[in-house]
């Protein structure tokens, strides 16, 4: 079988190299079948780096350990689910993934236009094709996955051995959320590729700026959330495995998956300007540029070693692979952009300071500087290094101080720009789309202020929370109450009946309040507590309201692992309230360990308990807690931002749908304000 | 001694050991806390990249170690300017969590601002010539240098056939 994922990968390649050539042929000559030819050589491809894929993930449930990276990567004890996710946890597995995940979104992208836009999809093939090139020659030639274990045999010819058992997967990846948080991730970073390839299309094809913005919106969306779901799993993963506390500690692997979701959010809002205005046609190229090419230069993080991270993968020369093909890729940009940067010159002009595309500029603004001062504050260890000769650390404490003001000046936004009005917003319309925000946000701020919150980000943050929710409230309130008026049906059905009217812009909203949640879940981290302490069986620790009381530990030997669990009961206000079992496990064949945090979490706080090993001098075990407020919210916000984007991703139902079920109608009557209302709120996200 | 005055001196002696040793243990709650705080500002060097008091890793001696070295500098009385400098001897300047404020690294704090401060003035430039523009004749706005309104007129209607769905 691995000659087989071999000969499979091998001919990916040729493939690939075909749609690529032959594309550029069909592009110049025009001849259909050429066309033809090269769009089936790239379905071709994608349908070889499945067979590719599903061989590797065969020799790892076969344990055919003749094969390095199977070796590596598992052993006969890994459970099926974990033998799955050893598929990307490693240098050659991970970048079969991605090109494997690449493949569904091409294979996809081919079928779904076969028909369509004959003009353009040559282009979109090629550029596909390009950046399948560079990741099949990566599987190929520099870190292939089928590499067999093999030592010189008595005659002097390598012979090919097969090992007894793998060394294991790494622990920290031994948990349930790790099987599902690199494919989200990847997903996102592979799925940017759809947006650039048509927008490069598009610009080599001197198309003007609309069409590939109106076509790869919802790839964009798609892309947006799987980097949305992928960035809060790894968050959530860091968080329940790793035993520090806390979810994001701005490692530099974790920034470099925050860069493109910067730039995609950007991107997803400033593609307003264009569709409804003409407007921002250059930056919305470059922006999908850049977001590509952040994805290209995360991956490069990851893999290089140019920056030191728990997360990343072995260092290796194949860095040197992706700065080659980054350069490449902005060559061909600008090469692209300066041919043909006439087609994408704006249409509009501006009418006023207050008004929609003012916010989206600014928003673009501030997402665009928490970008660059991630990426610039990311690589600063690299170019102190270059200029001074010693290597500065730039660690979590100076990414807080740089992206909670700049965090909360997009939460005000989020609030602000959805109430503006294309064009121009009157005075009029300020005060009555803003007046109970503010008052309602002020009025928060007393009410937490008197709670006795008087950390000043936090304060700032819970104000415009509840700012940003009435601004959001308001708007599902006074749709919903109009199509309540003519069908009849409760708020709430009207709600929703409204969303599903214009799932885009409600989606959004949506997305909005899941944003909002996630800041009140952030605001919590201000009041976090924690406290560690040397334990006896039946000593008991104070954090917060809560008493924890060790009743013991147990040893428990696991297929896989053995357990070392220590046995917390946990009081408040006097009354058991339950058990925790926070633990460490020993993976005995990689002699390697890992913890497992107990956690109770409620959504006023978590209460996160952590086996932190036994105290050298005294063996007595350690007991680090922590109290963490609102972490919950995080969560719940991610599902509610997930939740809203796949809303937007929904076609409109017709409002025609609602008006058939309204009471007492004659037939042919057109009910009065509601047509005129729909279209405009449709034209107005 | 009487009885009573014994009883008097035995209770001086109880609230002067209790005060002593209530004074003891805030004095530790203080050094602890003032231990957290400064370690706050350093990296573990066990390659984790967390931040010294924040590092968990499962058997990680190196954060143990420099825990221990901080809680007894602390301890000792001494500055958070002689701790800094003691870390930075040892491990380097990879040791700081975040860039000093001084040197090469007032880069570092420096460029989030002047990024916000250009993006602002490119942004206010930008809706300023928009403005302009919109003062201008609308005959003269579709086209763009290099290109006609009517070679970009019939761009559109190129596309829109090519990509009727």
């Amino acid at each position: 079988m691995d000659v087989f994922g071999s000969f499979a990968l091998l001919l990916a390649f040729l493939c690939a190299g075909y749609a690529f050539v032959g594309g550029i042929a069909a592009i110049l000559t025009r001849h259909p079948l050429l066309i033809k030819s090269a769009r089936q050589a790239g379905i071709a491809t994608c349908a070889l780096i499945f067979l590719a894929t599903g061989s590797l993930i065969y020799l790892f449930f076969s344990d055919s350990y003749w094969v390095s990276y199977v070796v590596a990567h598992s052993n006969r004890d890994l459970s099926t689910f974990y033998k799955v996710a050893a598929l990307w946890s490693g240098q050659e597995g991970s970048l079969l993934f991605w090109s494997f995940l690449l493949a569904i979104y091409v294979f996809s992208v081919l079928l779904v236009y076969r028909n369509k836009n004959g003009e353009l999809m040559p282009y979109v093939g090629v550029v596909l094709a390009g950046v399948q090139i560079f990741f099949l020659t990566l599987n190929n030639f520099v870190a292939s996955p089928f590499k067999v274990l093999a030592s010189p045999g008595a005659n002097g010819a390598l012979e090919i051995f097969t090992r007894a058992d793998g060394n294991g997967l790494n622990p920290l990846l031994q948990y349930p959320e790790m099987v599902i948080h690199p494919p989200n991730l990847y997903s996102g970073y592979t799925g940017f590729t759809i947006p650039f390839a048509f927008a490069l299309g598009a610009l080599l094809a001197r198309y003007p700026g609309e069409k590939w913005i109106h076509l790869t919106r919802k790839w964009t969306m798609i892309a947006w959330c799987f980097q949305t779901a992928g960035i809060l799993l790894g968050a959530h993963w860091a968080y329940a495995v790793l035993g520090w506390g806390g979810y994001w500690g701005w490692d530099p692997v974790e920034n470099a998956s925050l860069l493109p979701w910067l730039t995609g959010t950007a991107f997803l809002h400033s593609v307003m300007m264009q569709e409804k205005r003409g407007m921002m046609k250059v930056w919305n190229v470059w922006l999908v540029f850049s977001t590509f090419m952040l994805c290209i230069l995360g991956t490069l993080l990851t893999r290089s070693g140019v920056v030191s991270s728990v997360h990343a993968f072995a260092q290796s020369s194949i860095g040197n692979y992706f700065v080659g093909f980054l350069v490449l890729v902005l060559a061909v940009c600008f090469g692209a952009y300066v041919k043909n940067r006439d087609y994408l010159k704006s249409e509009n002009q501006l009418d006023s300071m207050v008004s929609r595309e003012s916010s989206f500029l600014f928003n673009n603004l501030i997402l665009l500087v928490s970008c660059i001062a991630v990426l610039s504050g990311t690589l600063f260890p690299v170019f102190s290094e270059w200029f001074s000769g010693s290597r500065i650390s730039v660690g979590a404490p100076f990414f807080n101080k740089v992206n909670i003001p700049i965090g909360l000046l997009l939460l005000f936004l989020t609030g602000v720009g959805p109430l503006l009005a294309w064009r121009k917003t009157s005075t009029e319309s300020l005060k009555r789309n803003f007046g109970w925000p503010l008052i309602a946000g002020l009025l928060a701020g007393i009410v937490v202020f008197a709670l006795g919150v008087r950390e000043f980000f936090s304060l700032v943050c819970l104000m415009l929370c509840v700012f940003v929710t009435t601004t959001i409230g308001m708007e599902f309130f006074r749709g919903a109450r109009v199509i309540r008026s003519r069908s009849g049906a409760s708020l709430f059905a009207s709600a929703v009946e409204l969303t599903m009217r214009n799932t885009r812009r409600y989606g959004g909203y949506i997305v909005h309040m899941g944003m909002v949640l996630i800041f009140v879940g952030l605001a919590g981290a201000a009041f976090n507590k924690d406290v560690q302490n040397d334990m006896q069986p039946g000593s008991t620790m104070q954090i917060g309201g809560y008493k924890l009381l060790l009743q013991g530990f147990d040893t428990k030997p696991e297929k896989n692992y053995t357990s070392e669990r220590m046995i917390v009961e946990v009081w408040r206000d006097n009354k058991p309230l339950m058990m925790l079992y926070p633990e460490r496990r020993f993976f005995q064949t990689n002699e390697q360990s890992g913890t497992m945090v107990a956690i109770y979490s409620t959504l006023r706080e978590d209460l996160y308990v952590v086996y932190a090993g036994q105290n050298p001098e005294t063996q007595a075990p350690v007991i680090h807690a922590f109290l963490n407020p609102l972490v919950k919210w995080i969560w719940l916000g991610g599902l509610v931002v997930v939740l809203g984007t796949l809303v937007t991703l929904l076609p409109n139902r017709r409002a025609v749908l609602v008006l058939a079920g309204a009471p007492e109608r004659a037939a042919g009557q057109q009910p009065q304000g509601l047509a005129p209302s729909v279209a405009l709120r449709e034209g107005h996200d | 001694m009487t009885k009573r005055q014994a009883a008097a001196f035995s209770l001086v002696i109880a609230l002067s050991a209790f005060s002593g040793a209530l004074l003891a243990s805030r004095a530790q709650a203080q050094q602890a806390d003032r231990a957290k705080q400064i370690g706050g500002k350093f990296m573990c060097m066990c390659g984790c990249n967390q931040v010294l008091t924040q590092c968990n890793h499962v058997g990680c001696t190196t954060s143990a170690s420099m825990l221990k070295e901080l809680d007894g500098w602390v301890a000792r009385g001494d500055s958070e300017t002689v701790i800094t400098s003691a870390f930075v001897q040892e491990f380097g300047t990879k040791v700081y969590a975040e860039p000093p404020k001084s040197g090469l690294s007032l880069v570092a704090w420096s460029l989030p601002s002047v990024y916000l401060l250009l993006g602002t003035l490119l942004v206010i430039f930008v809706i300023w010539r928009w403005r302009m523009r919109a003062m201008v004749p609308s005959a003269t706005v579709g086209g763009a240098p290099g290109i006609s309104a009517q070679d970009l007129e019939s761009a559109r209607r190129r596309v829109a056939q090519e990509t009727e769905d």
